[in-house]
């Protein structure tokens, strides 16, 4: 089942002949080549493909990090072309969590800290208690004063996960959150993933090229050259989509 | 933990939290500020401090609470008797004269005569102390003096020795160690000697026409009423030609030029500042470049750009303020240190304290220069994409930070000009030197810029270290524009400097040698002059003997405009005080009339003068026009007849104003004479003319040259070591520059070891292009220097230019000394690494 065969519930992510194009030393270089694609609230979708597929850029451009060259993008209700970085990073802060393969936890701040970024910036009274909470969510309640450098990978995956979520926001992106970690340490941060999903019933994004790790999305697409060349999903999983869409819907 | 209260700012406690990383990253900033801060925070409270010194020291300097004086004519005993109503009145005089030994041989001494009250305030400090009475009173048949160390050395002489003065000796009862009121000398020819008053008139050095300062101190009730009594002298006696001088106006000489070489000191010590935000802002830039990930990911979460600008514009105010805190605390002991260390180079005791103008301003000059330099990476790193983080194939272009921080910059550097400017005494001086200044930064910039081009643009050498060198001129990341700007700034303000300072050395050696006179001789009298002519022509090797009839006058009005209320637009000078005048039938060699016309010999009209051409455009004089000259007492009207242009490089006899002959002949007064002599024709002509004549004053050209040249170099270490600032502060920012690319030189070395070269092969590499990169700095900084020196020589001081070795030399040798040393030192270390070591950690 694709996108366009889904019941009629409005997309929270939606994209119409997206194009990106970047300029770089050696002349223009096209990313993403007309893509077409809606994500229903509540879906949970794994993007596939090789190195240079597109696949991140796509996520790029759905978190509002890049814009598009041509084509139309609305995340949950929000035209991103011609918004500036600050509305996008407005945009972000309210909407969006990103989980990115190599953690990026600001090195001066705790593991406290670092969760409380976002809530601070949201200006949340409570932002140190709710990321307390959230690091004893993913299981790091007694490391929250610990820096990132006194943290294993997975730990810092953790606070990562921890930071991504803390804002509740709706909908978690994540790039190769398990591409940094071992097996059972990545095993270990997918099914923490998927737990704060399904209690949260936000919409989950991940780009990955581990094939186990999509197949436990509702959807999977799969690129190649900057174009969808597959987009499948399995018919339970979008049942348990269709009907959170119409619960937040 | 005060980053976590939600009170704050959320940028704030971001900033707060981020310098938890330390500040070992910002090294060469807090060195570059601290070093710039200091230099201006020591000039500024060593000024202040001199200047309260003054104030404080006020009466003590001027000998009292007012000043009288009178040249040449004589304080009458009524003006005296109204005088002394006033309060307390000490007499003096001053003048120049010989004092000989019994045997003959005589030098120029500076001679003061006073009463028995000197001083009013402070103390005469001499070896053996005395006091007034002992030192000069008449004992037997000889009447005191006490002189100064350094004639006593000069002559050989010791208390108990006998010293003649005009036509009576006297004996030396002591050796002058501190005159307390020494500071309002103004500049001095000789040492002093100090005698009684009384004495004076029997030394046969008073006569009409004399060069004697008449001088009375009073000291008053009440200090502070001293204005009003100043008004009062005015009032009471508003043609008597009185100079008036207050306790708050004392040593004014002294004021001003404590006031402009602190103005001069102010304009150099920024140059440094100027030369410390280039390393201020390469350290904010390589800051920013490590912090783009962090940056990145605050993005990533939601942080707009203003948050993300706010946090590190927080962060490196913080940086620079705790860096302002420090060079100011190093900065305001200086005039402490001075006056601890080398008392004897300032001209009066500093007050010791914390001069909070001086500091403040200091610290704004800081606070600006680092917003001036920072506001560009700052303002570009907000507008870092947040896709940086994933991306690198996009090429990262130089796009300019918003128009808001150009403006900033841009008003920062206004801010910092306009102070310059308008705190200065000299808006043109200081608008000239900061225009040369950043004139000089563009042209070093662009240079920098057109040395990499041309080092990308010449053809593939087939030697692979001289193609080395040439390629990491112009790398990306290479430290050239740095060390170009930076280092050539400095070397560029010290090859001016040095370029003026040896051009004016060769000028006043030249003339030593050249065409000075070797003699001045003054108070000569009318009577001597036929005596006077026969002596010098009876002397063999003497030659070039000048006459010239000297008198003294004060110009009272100008078109019936009272000299004070005339307008002028520059040349003050002439109308404030008394002025030499001369009267001649030709026209003078080095003189030559710009309009009007000279008088024809044996004139014998009204009362006519030509004029010095510049003082008059100054005065905004013409031909035709009239003037009240005072001359003896007696109120001339003159008319200007022409304008002269005046060669003051002649170093002769030189006047403003100069009178027809008719008018001042048979006035009373003295003549003066220059003439020249070679070898042991010098030290015959000083001797013979000294002894055969008691009241002619000879002064020698090669020690006033010598004297002039002593003042010169004091001002010139001052200039000098606030210029080496700028140099100290060239070489911290081209250590960071080079140790910014430390590690790409360690990878660098390392991959060359891997495919083979050895160390040494490496290190003649690294050699050459520093040696590259300090002689094309040490070019461009001579180029620059010498301009700029020419400018001020040529066009400022009318003296040829000439391009000296000495200096030239030593910029070379310095440029070449830091780039070599400091290249080296970091290439060694880079060399002494391991490759696995490295490349393990890669």
């Amino acid at each position: 089942m694709t996108a366009s065969d889904a019941p009629t519930t409005n997309p929270i992510i939606s994209l119409n002949d997206v194009s990106l194009t970047l300029s770089s030393g050696a002349g223009p270089v096209r990313i993403i080549r007309h893509v077409s694609l809606d994500i229903l609230p509540g879906e949970t979708v794994g993007i596939v493909g090789p190195s240079g597929s597109g696949k991140s850029s796509l996520m790029s451009l759905m978190t509002g990090l890049e814009q598009v060259t041509s084509g139309d993008l609305i995340v949950d209700g929000l035209s991103l072309p011609g918004c500036d970085e600050d509305r996008l990073a407005k945009h972000r802060l309210d909407r969006i969590g990103i989980v990115m393969q190599a953690f990026h936890l600001i090195p001066t701040m705790t593991a406290l800290e670092n969760v409380a970024v976002p809530l601070e910036l949201a200006g949340i009274k409570d932002a140190f208690e709710r990321a307390e909470r959230e690091l004893d969510a993913v299981g790091l309640g007694h490391r929250i004063e610990h820096y990132p450098a006194q943290l294993s990978g997975g730990e810092q995956q953790r606070v990562a996960l921890a930071r991504a979520i803390a804002p509740e926001p709706a909908m978690l992106f994540g790039d190769e959150p398990t591409g940094n970690l071992d097996g059972n340490t990545g095993h270990a941060i997918i099914d923490l993933i998927f737990e704060l999903q399904r209690k949260r019933s936000s919409t989950l994004i991940l780009v990955t090229h581990d094939p186990s790790l999509a197949d436990r999305c509702d959807r999977v697409i799969s690129m190649s050259d900057g174009e969808i060349v597959d987009d499948t999903g399995n018919t339970a999983s979008v049942q348990i989509a269709d009907e959170t869409a119409e619960r937040t819907s | 933990m005060i980053s976590r209260r939600s009170a704050i700012p959320v940028w704030f406690r971001f900033a707060l939290r981020e310098l938890r990383g330390g500040l070992s990253g910002f090294k060469i900033f807090m060195g570059c500020l601290i070093l710039g801060v200091m230099a201006l925070a020591s000039i500024g409270s060593l000024t202040r401090a001199i200047e309260q010194g003054l104030a404080d020291q006020g009466q003590i300097i001027l000998g009292g609470d007012i000043e009288v004086s009178k040249f040449q004519i004589p304080i009458t005993p009524e003006e005296d008797a109204w005088l002394s109503t006033l309060g307390d009145l000490a007499t003096s005089s001053r003048l120049r004269t010989m004092a000989r030994t019994p045997d003959g041989s005589g030098t120029l001494v500076e001679l003061r005569a006073v009463d028995q009250l000197y001083p009013l305030y402070g103390e005469l400090v001499t070896t053996p102390s005395q006091d007034n009475a002992a030192l000069f009173d008449k004992r037997g048949d000889h009447y005191g003096t006490a002189i100064s160390p350094l004639l006593a050395d000069n002559m050989e002489l010791a208390v108990g020795d006998k010293l003649r003065l005009g036509t009576i000796e006297f004996e030396i009862r002591a050796l002058i160690d501190s005159e307390p009121d020494k500071a309002n000398q103004g500049f001095e020819l000789g040492p002093s000697v100090m005698i009684r008053e009384a004495a004076l008139a029997e030394t046969g050095l008073v006569t009409v026409g004399s060069l004697i300062n008449h001088v009375r101190k009073i000291r008053i009730a009440n200090p502070l009423q001293v204005d009003a009594v100043r008004a009062q002298i005015r009032e009471e006696y508003p043609t008597a030609g009185w100079r008036v001088r207050t306790h708050k106006t004392s040593a004014a000489g002294l004021r001003r030029f404590i006031d402009r070489m602190g103005e001069f000191l102010v304009l150099v010590g920024l140059t440094a500042l100027v030369v410390g935000g280039l390393g201020v802002g390469n350290a904010v830039t390589g800051y920013m470049d490590r912090k783009t990930k962090t940056i990145a990911t605050l993005k990533i979460l939601g942080a707009e750009g203003g948050t993300v600008f706010k946090v590190y514009f927080a962060q490196i105010m913080i940086i620079g303020v705790l860096s302002i805190i420090i060079g100011l605390i190093a900065g305001m002991w200086l005039p402490a240190v001075l006056a601890e260390f080398l008392p004897d180079t300032l001209p009066v005791s500093p007050t010791q304290g914390i001069y909070p103008d001086a500091l403040g301003l200091a610290a704004l000059y800081g606070l600006l220069i680092t917003i001036a330099f920072t506001a560009w990476p700052l303002g570009k790193a907000r507008d870092l994409p947040a896709v940086h983080l994933f991306r690198s194939i996009v090429s990262p272009g130089s796009k300019a930070p918003r128009l808001a921080y150009q403006i900033l910059i841009l008003a920062a550097v206004f801010t910092v000009v306009a102070l310059a400017i308008g705190l200065s005494g000299n808006a043109g001086l200081s608008a000239a030197f900061l225009a040369a200044t950043i004139v000089s930064l563009g042209l070093l910039w662009a240079t920098a810029r057109c040395i990499q081009y041309v080092a990308k643009k010449l053809p593939r050498q087939k030697n692979p270290l001289i193609r080395m060198a040439i390629a990491n001129l112009h790398r990306p990341g290479a430290a050239t524009t740095s060390v170009v700007v930076s280092l050539g700034l400095g070397l560029t303000l010290f090859a001016s400097l040095a370029l003026i300072q040896g051009n004016l050395d060769e000028r006043l050696e030249g003339e030593v040698s050249g065409q000075a006179p070797a003699f001045f001789f003054v108070d000569i009298q009318g009577s001597d002059l036929t005596d006077f002519k026969d002596t010098v022509g009876g002397i063999e090797g003497v030659s070039d003997l000048r006459l010239v009839p000297n008198l003294r006058g004060k110009v009272k009005s100008l078109n019936g405009v009272p000299a004070q209320d005339w307008e002028t637009t520059g040349s003050r000078w002439v109308l404030s005080g008394d002025r030499g005048l001369t009267y001649s039938d030709d026209l003078p060699a080095s003189n030559q009339i710009v309009e009007g016309d000279w008088w024809p010999k044996g004139y014998s009209g009204p009362p006519q003068i030509s004029m010095g051409a510049e003082v008059a455009r100054d005065l905004g004089l013409s031909i035709g026009d009239t003037l009240v000259i005072t001359v003896l007492g007696v109120d001339l009207e003159v008319t200007i007849r022409s304008f002269r242009e005046i060669n003051w490089g002649s170093m002769g006899f030189n006047f403003v104003i100069m009178f027809d002959p008719n008018t001042l002949r048979d006035a009373p007064h003295t003549w003066m004479a220059t003439l020249k002599a070679e070898g042991d024709a010098e030290r015959v002509a000083h001797n013979t003319i000294t002894r055969t004549f008691d009241t002619v004053t000879a002064i020698r050209m090669k020690e006033v040259l010598e004297r002039v040249n002593v003042m010169l170099e004091q001002v010139s270490v001052a200039i000098s070591a606030t210029a080496i600032v700028a140099i100290f502060a060239g070489v911290l920012v081209l250590a960071g520059a080079i140790a910014a690319g430390f590690r790409q030189r360690l990878y660098e070395s390392v991959i060359l070891k891997v495919v083979g070269a050895v160390k040494s092969q490496i290190l003649r590499a690294y050699l050459l292009e520093y040696l590259l990169l300090g002689v094309i700095t040490a070019t461009i900084a001579l180029g620059l220097g010498a301009l700029a020196g020419w400018a001020v020589v040529e066009k400022q001081m009318n003296i040829t230019f000439t391009l000296l070795p000495g200096p030239m030399v030593t910029v070379v040798a310095i440029s070449l000394g830091i780039t070599i040393l400091f290249g080296l030192a970091s290439s060694l270390k880079a060399l002494s690494a391991t490759p696995n070591s490295v490349l393990r950690s890669e």
